[in-house]
């Protein structure tokens, strides 16, 4: 099991490379834009399918540090994507989604490398009720501002060429406008809302004990947490009270997705 | 004689002068074939009319002269003789006829390269040779070939992609923005031909609702109802919303009450002065100018205010010179300003494109010529001919093989003149026709009995080369 654990390990990353290229044609070649494809939902049931088995092989769910977590958004990413796929008939942005899924995948593989059947160490804090009502959220809220960045930079990158007169590679190529406003909006808030719950769940973490203890990781993501909470706050009031234009809530969203990332990872590097 | 022909002038060839009292609406069209029909002068026969061509291909029965036979069917069904010089005309035979007929439908020989009407209007004219009886065996199969072949070059070449005029490039800049045109407002601010065009080709790619501006408030309800009474652009519903590029063509769409390009929908029109443009602006999702006004008409003082106000996006398009609209508009976050300069750099962008898939098209046309030519070979008598009697030869041949070991060497020379005697029995018939075909048949006659008798046999499955 262990060595199936490292092959799967392995290759999934390659699935996903393979399905950056196919959407990278769709995407260059225009073609099949608006068709059904098997793919992605394939590659989504392998990569949930491996994940259940590294759960059942190391007794809990592998969302107990960054380089699971990192597994866990490019699943998230690649599903709620398929959803939107098949909801919309329209292939036309998979390429830079699935991009986003296939760096995170591979950055988990990479770190995973040799120790994916091997049980973390993890306190009982980590499998506690508390924690799992902060996880999950807080992995929905990862996925939806993911989604929100990658959407939102494609809003900019067609709001700017078309207030510039530019009529490149992309002209052609992107949905328009107003698709694509909607989903970086949506997104952003869908995200909003699932970190405000992370967020709310914190305190009555700390104070079920069970090993939640304030350590400078702990203290560096709620930190973080925060940080990205009122930036996303900031432009949740302003779409609804202050009618921001859909080219400063996308604006917002790649930012606040480049930053929460960046948190991420550098609180993952704080010690425990 | 050719088995196939075309003559014809085109834009190419004549002036618009010329070429309009030559061309034929689709009335004077049936009527020429109906002509034709009665006098026989052709054993198939298709027009091809359109405003920037008049075609007739035909498959000569007799001597008749093709050209002759066109202009004093065409100066009966108008009333007139058109008069034309004899130069201007076209004729091409047999593959050249095929690959004239293949580049038309692939719109490589149309004014604006890649343009998507001349499919239909091929197809139209396909259509009224099949009402008249006129369309025979290979016009038939010459037609579906031709829609074959733009078919392909539609679908495996960027030839068509991207709006090739003002009017159009203004739609492709709306559906950059905007995915449904449905529900939104148009605003015309003028009268000048080419804004007129472009807010066509918007109301008919779904936007159904118009507010025209103009100097004199009787000018713009005049304007207001024939913008709503139509015909509106005619539009294809996909990413690039290519629409009618032939002013007549628009008009005929328009009238006909079954035509199956032209939309449904009426806008909701209504007629301002000037003095309502900034009220109208605040409402309209895409304004279109061009005025004849030294000054901007679309000011900065008077519409700052209500753009900078605005969560939804407008496209302005200004295509007077000197410009409608002060340009430190488009600096505004909701408002995307083009002027004619940038539709011009557009539609070039385009065309240089198009250009680019010119050799893509062509060799699809040539690779469809070549198929067509050789199954065009394939219908000769005497290949069907030799390849039946080699067919029926290795069929006999096979059977003696088969059942010859249950016979005695003497009694196996029986079976060989047995089955030699029977098969030339079975041959005679249709040899005879064959060759009966052959002496006397027109090319029509022929090659539908030529097809038969391949069918008849399943010769094609030996040969392959059906196009």
């Amino acid at each position: 099991m262990a060595d199936l654990l490292e092959i799967g390990n392995g290759f999934l990353p390659l699935l996903y490379l393979a399905l950056l290229a196919d959407y990278a044609a769709t995407f260059f070649l225009r073609t099949r834009t608006h068709a059904r494809s098997p793919w992605l939902i394939a590659v989504v049931a392998a990569h949930l399918a491996l994940l259940a088995a590294r759960a059942a092989h190391v007794g809990y769910p592998p969302v107990t540090n960054t380089r699971e977590v990192l597994s866990v958004l490019a699943l998230a990413t690649a599903g709620v994507y398929a959803y939107l796929e098949l909801a919309n008939r329209d292939r036309r942005t998979g390429v830079f989604v699935v991009l986003l899924a296939f760096l995170f995948q591979y950055t988990s593989s990479m770190l995973l490398a040799g120790h994916v059947a091997e049980p973390a160490e993890i306190s009982p804090a980590a499998v506690s009720v508390w924690t799992r009502l902060h996880v999950v959220p807080a992995l929905v809220a990862y996925t939806a501002l993911a989604l929100a960045g990658v959407y939102g930079a494609l809003y900019l990158l067609e709001h700017r060429g078309l207030r510039q007169h530019r009529f490149g590679v992309l002209f052609d190529r992107l949905p328009p406008l107003d698709r694509l406003g909607p989903m970086a909006w949506h997104a952003m808030l869908t995200g909003f809302v699932a970190m405000t719950l992370a967020i709310a769940v914190t305190p009555l973490l700390m104070g079920a004990g069970q090993g939640h203890e304030m350590t400078a990781r702990v203290i560096g993501k709620m930190v973080a947490g925060s940080v990205a909470w009122v930036v996303y706050a900031a432009a949740v009031l302003g779409r609804w009270l202050g009618q921001w234009p859909a080219s400063r809530t996308s604006a917002i969203a790649v930012v606040g997705f480049v930053v929460v990332m960046a948190l991420l990872v550098v609180s993952g590097l704080l010690p425990n | 004689m050719p088995e196939l022909s075309v003559i014809g002038t085109s834009h190419k060839t004549a002036p618009v002068e010329v070429r309009e009292r030559l061309a034929l609406a689709p009335g004077q069209v049936a009527a020429v074939l109906a002509a034709m029909h009665a006098e026989k002068t052709f054993d198939e026969a298709l027009v091809l009319s359109t405003c920037n061509r008049t075609e007739m291909y035909v498959v000569p029965r007799t001597g008749a002269d093709p050209l002759a036979c066109l202009l004093d069917h065409a100066a009966r069904a108008k009333g007139a003789p058109p008069a034309a010089d004899a130069g201007i005309f076209y004729r091409h035979d047999d593959a050249e006829a095929v690959d004239h007929l293949f580049r038309v439908a692939a719109s490589l020989d149309s004014q604006i390269v890649g343009e998507h009407e001349i499919l239909g209007q091929v197809k139209d004219a396909y259509r009224l040779a099949i009402e008249a009886r006129t369309a025979g065996f290979l016009l038939n199969k010459l037609l579906h070939a031709a829609f074959r072949v733009g078919k392909r070059v539609r679908t495996e070449t960027d030839l068509g992609r991207g709006s090739a005029g003002v009017p159009h490039a203004a739609v492709e800049l709306a559906r950059h923005i905007f995915s449904d045109l449905a529900g939104k407002t148009v605003l015309l601010v003028g009268a000048g031909q080419t804004a007129e065009a472009a807010a066509r080709a918007l109301l008919g790619c779904g936007a159904d609702r118009l507010i025209v501006a103009n100097r004199t408030l009787q000018r713009a309800e005049h304007l207001a109802a024939d913008l709503a009474r139509g015909p509106l652009g005619v539009c294809e519903i996909e990413d690039d919303g290519q629409a009618a590029t032939c002013p007549e063509m628009v008009a005929q769409a328009g009238a006909e009450a079954n035509a199956p390009q032209a939309l449904v929908h009426r806008p909701k029109a209504e007629a301002i002065a000037l003095d309502g443009l900034a009220e109208a602006v605040a409402r309209a999702d895409l304004v279109v100018s061009s005025t004849g006004s030294d000054e901007p008409v679309l000011t900065w003082a008077a519409l700052a205010g209500p753009l900078a106000r605005r969560d939804t996006p407008v496209l302005m398009i200004d295509i007077a010179v000197p410009r409608d609209v002060d340009e430190r508009l488009g600096e505004l976050a909701s408002v995307y300003l083009y002027n004619i300069d940038d539709l011009d750099r557009l539609v070039e962008r385009n065309l240089s494109r198009r250009r680019q898939e010119v050799p893509k098209a062509e060799a699809i046309v040539a690779d469809e010529v070549e198929a067509f030519g050789r199954w065009l070979a394939s219908r000769q008598v005497a290949p069907t001919i030799r390849l039946l009697q080699e067919h029926l030869a290795a069929i006999r041949q096979a059977q003696i093989e088969r059942y010859g070991k249950r016979f005695c060497d003497a009694d196996r020379g029986e079976l060989e003149a047995f089955t030699r005697s029977m098969m030339g029995q079975v041959l005679h018939q249709p040899l005879s026709l064959l060759k009966d075909v052959a002496a006397d048949a027109s090319p029509g006659e022929r090659l539908a009995t030529v097809d038969l008798v391949r069918r008849l046999f399943g010769l094609d499955a030996l040969d392959d080369d059906e196009p």
